[in-house]
């Protein structure tokens, strides 16, 4: 592509390609000899183009598990007014000001209860939303569709509008939109000016929570201190890592996010296992050569930045496409290194 | 008088679309309105979408091709029996076998290509499967311009055709007739001689105007540069007099009085059936813009193409599809602004392509917003006569395209001979499409030659039709083209969702 300024002295030119002066090769990186005109032909893409997304996208049908979810809420629900019925009736038969009182407090209640409904399926409906462009920029990176890659940017700008730390990463990109960019490259610029600084901290976010987890486990007195403090850990890291990345999970969005997380680490655990196997027996070996106690919490803390990755995987309102996005490995090396150092004190 | 002729037209389209809407019940159509003032390169389009279509050509981004839905596509024996069938197997022969472009387009022409599919929704695949037929319509660009005669009468034609032709950049060329039009007076006693003298000169002073070097478009009517089967009928022999807009009725014997029976004729006998059967009913719209050919002869001709377009899209009845409206008026719900022969840019300047078109279309665009009809500006090539590939040459690099251009195109002093292949770079277009136009309005005559410098930052090379590679079995492969997929999609995809 070209750059954005361009001379403007670029004469119109031609050259006949059976002109002695006039050379064709494949090799970009070739210079022309002077007064020698060399040709590069571009590349053409012949590639077939992918099945729609609905060809692979499981049928959901009748959802016999919602109906029943909502059948026995709704019983539960009218049962609770029930009692609160039959509780406001009795405080009234006692005295007027305590059924008065009792009123209130169920209004209170209810008040409550919206605000926090409210909130939620806001909370969701930003979660879903971002699901929706990471989706959408995936696809407009794949089918490198400029028009589609600006419209999802304009969207992620958008998202990212009251975050004052990204506000150089937009003003970058709102100045790539402007340009003649195919929309794979938009996507990668993207991900380079406005998602790398947010990137870095999400990293860094994990680092610290699989360091966490491996001295706690390390040090912990008891198997089930660990597990607390291991799932407590991830849980905390979900969350950070969602508010990270532009979304504000409440109650139920993080119960759908932790699913997520969950649901991406069963498919990258069986994905994953050709490129980080291998580090993770190497790890293994590593931490059998440490005591015992220290190769748990450097496996806990392995396990905490794999859940982390995945969590960095739903949050992010974009596709990993410049970049492979971080990997066990990454995290690997410190972790180790944390624990030979945390010997290395133990034996002083 | 006018308001009854526009009543009983009413009538005629809201019956015939009655008809229409019932034939539809069993398989439906989509009469896809090629839109186009000549070489602009309809007839190219419609050989290569049926090509595509009928061939299974690369279209991945027409959904129904690339999901493997689209079952086939077959032409059928088109609905209206009085027109001439348009010639596919001959255009796809000479673009394919001579490498030449198609021939301009002397008459109107119709196709029906009727498309299989399964629907991608569940209900509808239920119903059956799904079957739509499209109905092309070729015809002569030219006669486009006559759409916005039907909207004036005599004396409107006179004064704007006179005023155009007194225009600074075509009073040189309009010399000759302006001439014969001096020594006429309108009131004299009605003559066939001189009526056919000063028709004649308005009808070289018309073609002049669009040799290459003016490439000017606004020329109605349309007739007078592709006469069709009325050449030398007295419809035809008519000229604009110098008359004002708003002058008297004229008396009846008057050299003026045979003009206006004559403009009259040509409007009842010759542009309104055009307009009615081949425009009127349209549910799709492309409208195929020559950008670089305009570009190409510079300001003057980028105004006119302006105006003719704005003036010929005014015919059309852009708006939003109801159900039961569709019943008994037809309206176009998507219109697709298309700038042909992208190929003839690198691909790198195809964004720039699009701004200008849209700042050449922008009033036509706004106002088919405004009616409800969904609009798409494109920059496009039908069938693609080049690669691309990168120039080193003295330091710089240049974004340049490979083909072979026509015989006789010539570029820096150099004429090509039709054979020998070239790696061009034709200029970079202006990042601001308002600096093409501006400059119209501020040239002077002695401004002209700095115009000239200005202008030779671009030129822009006709090619001949690439050569297609061929399979083991000697079939041919599909035509390639830029973009055309995208353009389906928009015109007729969502009519095979």
């Amino acid at each position: 592509m070209t750059g954005p300024e361009i001379p403007t002295t670029r004469k119109p030119a031609a050259f006949r390609l059976d002109d002695a002066r006039v050379r064709l090769t494949d090799d970009d990186t070739r210079q022309p000899a002077a007064d020698e005109a060399l040709i590069t032909q571009a590349f053409q893409e012949e590639e077939e183009p992918r099945l729609p997304r609905a060809a692979s996208t499981p049928k959901t049908g009748f959802r016999f598990g919602k109906w029943l979810t909502i059948g026995l809420s709704g019983l539960v629900s009218l049962a609770i007014g029930l009692a609160v019925d039959s509780l406001i009736r009795d405080l009234f038969a006692r005295t007027d000001w305590l059924g008065w009182l009792g009123v209130a407090l169920a209004m209170l209640a209810a008040l409550g209860l919206l605000g926090l409904a409210v909130r939620e399926l806001a909370a969701l409906m930003r979660l879903g939303r971002i699901d929706e462009l990471r989706d959408r920029l995936a696809v407009a990176a794949e089918a490198d569709d400029a028009r589609a890659a600006t419209a999802g940017l304009k969207d992620l700008v958008a998202l990212y509008r009251d975050r004052p730390e990204t506000a150089h990463g937009r003003k970058v990109l709102a100045g790539h939109m402007r340009e003649v960019i195919d929309g794979r490259d938009l996507v990668k610029l993207a991900e380079r000016d406005l998602l790398a600084p947010l990137d870095l901290e999400a990293r860094r976010i994990v680092m610290n929570s699989a360091k966490r987890v491996s001295i706690v486990t390390a040090v912990s007195p008891r198997a089930l201190v660990d597990l607390l403090a291991v799932l407590f850990e991830n849980l905390r890291t979900i969350r950070r890592l969602s508010a990270l990345y532009g979304g504000r999970p409440g109650t139920l969005g993080f119960f759908r996010l932790a699913r997520q997380v969950l649901a991406h680490l069963a498919v990258t655990g069986g994905m994953a296992a050709g490129d980080s196997l291998a580090s993770q027996v190497l790890g293994h070996g590593l931490a059998a050569r440490l005591s015992a106690r220290l190769g748990e919490g450097v496996v806990n803390g392995l396990l905490t930045a794999r859940i982390g990755i995945a969590a960095i995987a739903v949050c992010r309102p974009a596709p990993f496409v410049a970049s492979r996005g971080p990997s066990v490995s990454d995290f690997m090396g410190e972790l180790v290194s944390l624990a030979k150092r945390q010997e290395t004190d133990g034996n002083k | 008088m006018n308001r009854l002729t526009a009543l009983t037209e009413e009538t005629r389209l809201a019956l015939a679309n009655l008809a229409d809407t019932a034939s539809d019940l069993a398989v439906p159509s989509v009469r896809l309105g090629v839109t186009g003032l000549a070489r602009a390169g309809k007839t190219v389009f419609l050989t290569a979408l049926v090509h595509n279509l009928v061939h299974g050509g690369r279209l991945p981004l027409f959904a129904a091709a690339a999901g493997h839905r689209m079952t086939g596509a077959r032409l059928q024996p088109q609905p209206d029996d009085a027109v001439p069938r348009f010639d596919y197997e001959a255009h796809v022969r000479a673009l394919v076998n001579e490498r030449v472009w198609p021939q301009s387009t002397r008459q109107v022409s119709e196709l029906r290509l009727t498309i299989d599919y399964e629907s991608a929704s569940y209900f509808y695949r239920k119903l059956g499967p799904g079957r739509l037929h499209l109905d092309l319509i070729d015809y002569p660009g030219e006669w486009l311009l006559d759409l916005p005669l039907l909207a004036k009468d005599y004396a409107t034609f006179s004064a704007e055709a006179m005023q155009r032709a007194r225009a600074a950049n075509r009073s040189a060329i309009a010399a000759p007739f302006l001439q014969a039009i001096a020594g006429i007076d309108p009131d004299a006693p009605e003559s066939e001689q001189a009526a056919q003298e000063l028709a004649g000169a308005f009808k070289t002073y018309l073609a002049a105007c669009r040799a290459d070097a003016h490439a000017l478009s606004m020329l109605p009517p349309g007739r007078f540069l592709m006469p069709g089967d009325l050449d030398g009928s007295p419809a035809l022999t008519f000229a604009p007099l110098d008359i004002a807009a708003d002058s008297p009725a004229a008396r009846t014997g008057t050299l003026r009085a045979m003009m206006e029976r004559r403009y009259e004729a040509y409007k009842t006998h010759v542009v309104r059936p055009f307009f009615r059967d081949h425009f009127a009913r349209l549910d799709r719209q492309i409208v195929l813009v020559d950008v670089l050919h305009a570009l190409n002869a510079g300001p003057h001709a980028m105004a006119d193409l302006e105006i003719a377009l704005a003036e010929v899209l005014g015919a059309f009845r852009p708006g939003r599809r109801s159900w039961l409206s569709s019943i008994l008026s037809r309206r176009i719900d998507r219109i697709l602004f298309a700038a042909t022969k992208a190929d003839h840019l690198h691909r790198s300047d195809h964004d720039r392509l699009e701004a200008i078109l849209k700042r050449l279309v922008a009033r036509a665009e706004e106002r088919a917003r405004f009616k409800g009809a969904e609009v798409e500006v494109l920059a496009m090539a039908a069938v693609r006569a080049t690669r691309e590939a990168t120039v080193k040459h003295r330091g710089a690099e240049l974004p340049a395209i490979l083909g072979t251009p026509l015989p006789g195109e010539r570029l820096n002093g150099d004429t090509y001979d039709g054979q020998t292949e070239i790696a061009m770079f034709p200029g970079d277009l202006p990042n601001d499409p308002e600096s093409l136009f501006a400059q119209a309005e501020s040239i002077s005559e002695a401004a002209r030659p700095t115009l000239q410098a200005a202008q030779a930052d671009l030129q822009f090379l006709k090619f001949r039709p690439p050569e297609l590679d061929r399979t083991a079995e000697g079939l041919t492969l599909s035509l390639p083209h830029i973009r055309l997929d995208r353009a389906l999609e928009f015109l007729i995809g969502d009519r095979l969702a």
